[in-house]
């Protein structure tokens, strides 16, 4: 077992101090050539307190999964500032990227369990890896974590012998084995049945309460997390296009939160992808495109 | 028409470069990052017990058939000139020069490499490095390293391996069922096989080799693209690729060794 020590100032964080903050964000992946290519995050400003629990709401492609890949280092922004914990995340170096990282946890979107290791062994991963503790030490804490998401007795299984469900809080409970002070969610709900559904939400709240930790879910499913988040955040095609709490969200005018929140197919959100007129593309009536024989 | 034809060749050079780029970058950060395969042994010793151990089958029965093959046409050839009882020293310099190394290796990029590049294929596609990575555990330190050794370190026991029971095969064929005498099959090739010259420089082809095959087998695993195809592309890139640079390596080796 290997064990190592990063030194890193830890700038002094209040209470009441925001925890991680976006500033006029904007992102886009270059193209091979070096341009700029469309933009997937465009000035999105979001902050979170300690010891909340955000939701970050938006239809798929809205650029969501690109805001939790920048809180953890894995792309940079093009413009704009990204922190977390007083640390300005783009400009960290790899020792002290990884420093933070310790303090962060992930819930990937269907778990990432390492699929040759059973579940004790997924969640002692980041214990053996970053700490000196003795193997009973470990086992305690192993044991201690699978039971607060309710799989203590599913320890000795492989990933590949348990639900998609499971495997979601076994990777749930690998990502609070260090007790983190950031937990990011990237879609926790998406493909579960109504049960495992409300658990999750539950646990994800239980656990931000219990370990004092800051947590951000990215998420689709609105019920569920208005239920349990204290702010939400929509985004839409890279924007921050309403924000509020769970009531204010509820209570909203805005078409596009409207549409969202009552799950309607077609608002601002168009339901058909931009194409040419239908009557044309058949080849019937006068449309621009038609051609007759 | 020209002007596709004249940017699909430039493409096709650009990707190629870049890929090259990507390729030595990875190398770079592979050595730099390998310091956790020799610090934690274990799971260096995982990997050799998995990819070395493994491949223990196909190479011994493949060095065997190598070896009777070797001694039936060996024999052929020599008993024209009448030189039958050098069959031992030829079926053991083509082996430890030659067919040892470079079959091994072949062999390996199809039994190891495959699996190596697959393994780490669908690590990647399963999020699993990206977790990993996010845990503060550098998937190249962690699971590219202590592969890319285990693949280094087997190749020469594997490629001697393969030679020794080659060399038995020929034995077997040329002294057992030819009737080639047994005193001159053994004393001809003790005499002039050279420990440093022959079977040292066969030793140095193997770990080459072993660089050259292991490297590519997980550089295509961490740079596949993360979907079904694109790990069933890479796994046959990675048999393609490490064969030619083995014969390529090989000739250019040889060159240098024996000229």
């Amino acid at each position: 077992m290997h064990f190592r020590t990063w030194t890193l100032p830890v700038p002094m964080v209040s209470v009441e101090q925001e925890f991680v903050a976006l500033q006029s964000v904007s992102f886009g992946y270059p193209t091979l050539t070096g341009a700029p290519g469309r933009l997937i995050l465009d000035g999105v400003n979001l902050s979170l307190r300690k010891g909340s629990l955000v939701a970050l709401m938006g239809g798929s492609g809205s650029g969501k999964t690109t805001i939790l890949r920048m809180l953890g280092g894995q792309i940079k922004p093009q413009s704009g500032s990204v922190r977390v914990g007083g640390l300005d995340v783009p400009s960290l170096k790899h020792q002290a990227l990884f420093a933070l990282r310790r303090r962060m946890g992930m819930l990937f979107q269907f778990g990432a369990l390492f699929t040759d290791m059973s579940v004790f062994d997924n969640v002692a991963f980041p214990l053996h890896e970053h700490t000196r503790l003795s193997d009973a030490a470990i086992r305690d804490l192993v044991l201690l974590k699978l039971h607060a998401v309710g799989l203590r007795g599913a320890a000795a299984l492989l990933p590949s012998e348990i639900s998609g469900g499971m495997a979601r809080r076994v990777a749930l409970a690998r990502a609070i084995a260090l007790d983190p002070e950031l937990i990011m969610y990237d879609e926790p709900f998406a493909g579960l049945d109504p049960i495992s559904l409300g658990v999750t939400a539950n646990l994800i709240r239980r656990l931000n309460d219990a370990l004092g930790a800051t947590s951000i879910i990215v998420t689709h499913d609105v019920e569920e997390s208005l239920a349990v988040v204290d702010y939400v955040y929509f985004l839409a095609e890279g924007k921050i296009v309403a924000q509020g709490t769970p009531d204010q969200i509820r209570a909203s005018e805005l078409p596009y939160v409207r549409q969202f929140v009552s799950g309607a197919p077609d608002g601002p959100v168009r339901f058909h992808y931009p194409a040419a007129d239908y009557a044309a593309d058949l080849g019937l009536g006068a449309g621009p495109g038609a051609s007759q024989p | 028409m020209m002007t596709s034809f004249t940017r699909g060749v430039g493409g096709g050079v650009i990707d190629g470069v870049v890929k090259l780029g990507v390729g030595a970058r990875l190398f770079a950060l592979l050595l730099a990052q390998s310091g956790l395969a020799f610090r934690r042994v274990g799971l260096t010793i995982g990997q050799i017990h998995f990819i070395g151990n493994y491949s223990l089958i196909i190479i011994v029965v493949s060095g065997l058939f190598v070896g009777f093959v070797l001694g039936l046409q060996g024999y052929n050839t020599l008993q024209r000139y009448g030189s039958e009882q050098a069959l031992g020293l030829l079926v053991a310099l083509s082996l430890v020069r030659e067919l040892g190394p470079v079959i091994t290796a072949l062999l390996f990029a199809g039994r190891a490499g495959t699996s190596i590049t697959a393994e780490i294929g669908l690590m990647k596609a399963g999020e699993q490095l990206a977790a990993m990575d996010m845990m503060a555990v550098s998937p190249i330190a962690r699971v590219l390293a202590p592969r890319f050794w285990a693949g280094v370190i087997s190749m020469p026991l594997l490629a001697a391996m393969f030679s020794t029971v080659g060399v038995f095969g020929g034995y077997l064929v040329g002294v057992g069922l030819i009737g080639v005498d047994d005193g001159a099959f053994w004393s001809q090739m003790q005499n002039g096989v050279d420990w440093r010259e022959d079977v040292g420089n066969g030793i140095v082809k193997s770990i080459v080799f072993g660089v050259a095959v292991t490297f590519i087998a997980v550089f295509e695993g961490y740079d596949c693209q993360a979907t079904p195809e694109g790990v069933s592309r890479a796994t046959t890139r990675t048999v393609v690729s490490s064969s030619l640079a083995v014969l390529g390596l090989d000739f250019i080796l040889t060159a240098l060794m024996f000229s």
